[in-house]
């Protein structure tokens, strides 16, 4: 086929001159996640990596909160389960969780608007309730054991303990993320504060909705 | 146009402080990877000793050995042996190395990037893998029940350290290709790395959740995956109370799909080297791109394949063993472009790639023996016998190996800037391919003996016995096979010590970016100007120019590629490439 070749490659040098950093060009469809950058609005790639970074690791958390779930509803079949009744103060920290998400939208939205200082106290608000959260599951422990219900007791209790620690731990780090983006001087760097508030805010919102569904298994499970 | 000098790959910041600049903390993805390999030689060698002095024990158990007498010989320890040798070499050798150590060093300098996208997370990955081989390592030196406590902590800090490293690997494959690198361009290396983070992903988060509950079990005392009753009762059936079974699942969801990520790199270096060597394009490459994506979405939905012998639910080994044979489609689709990349290719039989042949022919062997393996009925009879030891040892261990050794041999010059040297690495080479055939090929026989029908008198039943001369044949064979490691440990020392002369840039002419740079690359590898790609990664054979082949760097009008301006035909431009350039 003389002559193939060269047609290809005049192509290819234009694509070169459409193409962007980081992102394919526009290669003639090759579907797969070239498509989906594109529909995006255009960052540079140095700010795109914390968008994919967050979504991957979304996905990657809730596979290990599904596995421990798949384990959850396998073991209260067996014969030697006995029911935690949930404290009460349970019910309380998942309001809180919930309104400090409501609090982060409001941050961001004051940010956008270019509201400096209203952004920054709402945002300490979030904070100071997500704080307010990690407290409250400790009450419910104490609540627990208070009542004799240890780690060990029982398959249902050590279930309920796994849960609240692996999700307060993974809560911890979403506090410690709103901290940064509360004191980090972004001025000096290419990151901004308003990326670094977005990436933080899908994190804060998967673990609310990660804590609602622990909650519903843990309520409606056996 | 992004503006490639200022943000797009470089470091945010120079390194500030004592820690930071502490040559220990360097966050540069070329010395990762290299101590991701350094770390994967130095856990393959005590490996390989572990699993001599098991053969030993075996077929000589009077022997007294020096170092292991201290121990004492209890069934435990013997355990504790068989554990350290497997946690060795799958994680810190064929998952580690593979990804990690060879991925690290290339993947950034073969899509164009400057480095990984989250270099400090690099960095604090490798050491937490350090830190968990340590505790896996010093797990053989407890006493059984506080050792098996330690290795699980060990187990769940290298799962974070795969987590850091498969969020890395992919952020940095989708966001931080260099300018016309799109995704058909990528070399199939770079696919393979991309596919195995994805699927690394998933699959350590389950058993970071299984450790989890493990260790709640051991340090607490919880009963995730045994009920206090069956503990003290240990009831005859222990299937109805389907509580090991808890553990099991969580377990091979893992394990089996840590085959493919053991080996989904190791078919990417592969079929590399077989078109690099053979000067041909790679067959079929969009179809080897598929097949490596079917090979991981597989592997992830086979788990259920190990546990045909605990009782499960009688349909599903059906589903289980059409997806297990299903396996059998993508497998065959990637040999079928190795043979295909081979054949009236003119092939350079270099040591690197004599060890991709070696890989091809001994994936061929095990992925035989496989076949017999995805028959549920097969699989219970032989559950736990020689021939499931020779198959997986010879596909997954030997295999990935030779993989890894091509590899080595390939990109040794770029990481040091000299060769191994030729003479000794095909000896070695020789030595080994017959050492390990000669090793695990017996023992599916022998796991086949016993399932025969035979007379108890018969020759066949003396042949399995513990002292016969099949097994002691398999000692003396595993013993020759790591006695001539030493010649690839001679090689290497030489080699490094040796080295004074500069290599060439691209000693075996070949297309992909690393090739443009100095050999070793510098710091921030594309120091000067991003590269640009103008083609996809396996062109070779092109007539009409100087070389015969068109790196992926240089735009077709530079005028090092021609000797005369003037345009070669299309005759031996095969299909696959033409589909990677059209679409």
């Amino acid at each position: 086929m003389p002559g193939t070749r060269e047609i290809q490659e005049i192509e290819i040098i234009i694509e070169d001159i459409g193409g962007g950093g980081g992102t394919a060009p526009p290669a003639g469809g090759d579907g797969g996640d070239g498509d989906k950058d594109r529909g995006r609005r255009p960052e540079p790639p140095s700010a795109r990596r914390y968008y994919t970074a967050i979504a991957l690791a979304i996905v990657s958390i809730l596979v290990f909160f599904m596995a421990l779930a798949s384990a959850f509803l396998v073991r209260e079949t067996a014969n030697d389960w006995i029911p935690v009744h949930l404290p009460a103060v349970i019910w309380v920290n998942t309001i809180v969780l919930m309104a400090s998400s409501a609090t982060m939208e409001l941050a961001r939205k004051r940010l956008a608007r270019g509201d400096a200082v209203g952004f920054r106290t709402l945002w300490q608000v979030t904070t100071a309730l997500g704080i307010f959260f990690l407290a409250g599951q400790l009450v419910a422990w104490r609540e627990l054991i208070a009542q004799g219900v240890y780690v060990a007791s029982n398959p249902a209790s050590s279930f309920f303990y796994i849960f609240t620690a692996a999700h307060g731990l993974h809560v911890l780090g979403g506090v410690c993320a709103l901290l940064y983006v509360l004191l980090r001087a972004f001025e000096k760097t290419s990151l901004s504060r308003a990326l670094a508030a977005e990436v933080t805010s899908f994190y804060w919102h998967f673990m609310d909705g990660l804590w609602i569904f622990l909650l519903a298994l843990l309520h409606l499970g056996k | 146009m992004a503006t490639y000098n200022s943000a797009t790959n470089a470091p945010e910041e120079p390194p500030k402080g004592l820690l930071r600049r502490h040559v220990l903390f360097r966050t540069d993805h070329k010395t990762i990877g290299l101590r991701y390999l350094w770390l994967a030689l130095l856990s393959v060698f005590v490996g390989m000793i572990l699993s001599l002095v098991m053969r030993i024990q075996l077929v000589w158990p009077g022997v007294a050995m020096p170092l292991f007498s201290g121990f004492g010989s209890t069934p435990e320890r013997y355990a504790a042996l068989t554990l350290l040798h497997g946690s060795l070499m799958v994680l810190m050798v064929l998952t580690a190395a593979p990804q990690a150590g060879f991925g690290n060093y290339l993947l950034p300098i073969q899509i164009g990037a400057r480095d990984m996208a989250f270099p400090t997370l690099n960095m604090l990955a490798f050491w937490t893998t350090v830190t968990s081989l340590i505790g896996i390592t010093t797990s053989f030196f407890f006493r059984p029940n506080a050792g098996i406590t330690v290795w699980a902590a060990g187990v769940a800090l290298f799962c974070a350290a795969a987590l850091a490293n498969a969020l890395n690997f992919s952020v940095t494959v989708m966001d931080l290709r260099t300018r016309g690198m799109t995704l058909p361009r990528l070399p199939l290396t770079v696919w393979a790395w991309f596919i195995n983070a994805l699927l690394g992903m998933l699959i350590f988060s389950i058993l970071l959740a299984a450790c989890v509950y493990l260790l709640a079990d051991r340090v607490l005392g919880t009963h995730f995956f045994s009920s206090a009753a069956f503990l003290s009762s240990a009831p005859q059936y222990p299937q109805e109370h389907g509580l090991p079974a808890v553990w099991q699942r969580l377990f091979w969801f893992f394990a089996q799909a840590q085959v493919y990520v053991a080996m989904l790199p190791c078919f990417g270096i592969t079929a590399h080297l077989l078109s690099t060597f053979s000067r041909k394009p790679v067959l079929a490459h969009r179809a080897v791109v598929l097949a490596l994506c079917a090979v991981g979405l597989f592997g992830f939905c086979v788990w259920g394949q190990h546990m045909f012998a605990i009782g499960m639910n009688p349909y599903s080994p059906l589903a289980f063993s059409l997806l297990a044979s299903a396996l059998g489609l993508p497998a065959s689709i990637l040999l079928m472009s190795w043979l295909g990349t081979l054949w009236n290719g003119k092939i350079h039989l270099t040591t690197a790639m004599l060890f991709a042949l070696g890989f091809v022919s001994l994936f061929l062997a095990g992925g035989i023996s496989g076949l017999f393996l995805a028959q549920h009925d097969l699989t219970r009879a032989a559950d736990g016998d020689d021939f499931i030891i020779g198959h997986f040892h010879l596909v997954m261990g030997v295999a990935a190996t030779f993989a890894l050794l091509g590899a080595l041999f390939f990109w040794f010059p770029k990481m040091f800037g000299c060769r191994l040297d030729e003479g000794l690495g095909k000896i070695h080479f020789w030595l080994t391919f017959a050492g390990v055939y000669c090793v695990f090929m017996p023992m599916h026989w022998l796991g086949l003996i016993p399932h025969l029908r035979v007379s108890p008198d018969s020759p066949l039943v003396a042949a399995v016995a513990a002292d016969s001369a099949i097994r002691s044949f398999v000692t003396v064979a595993t013993l020759v096979t790591i006695a001539s490691q030493a010649i690839f440990v001679v090689n290497l020392v030489w080699s490094l010590l040796g080295r004074e002369q500069a290599e060439a840039e691209n000693p075996w002419r070949a297309t992909t970016l690393e090739w443009s740079l100095p050999s070793p690359p510098r710091l921030e590898n594309f120091v000067a100007a991003e590269p640009a790609v103008y083609r996809g990664a396996y062109e070779f054979g092109v007539p009409g120019l100087v070389e015969d082949f068109l790196p992926q760097h240089l735009p077709s009008t530079a005028p090092e590629l021609r000797a005369q301006p003037q345009r070669g035909g299309g005759e031996s431009v095969a299909p696959a490439r033409q589909a990677a350039e059209a679409s």
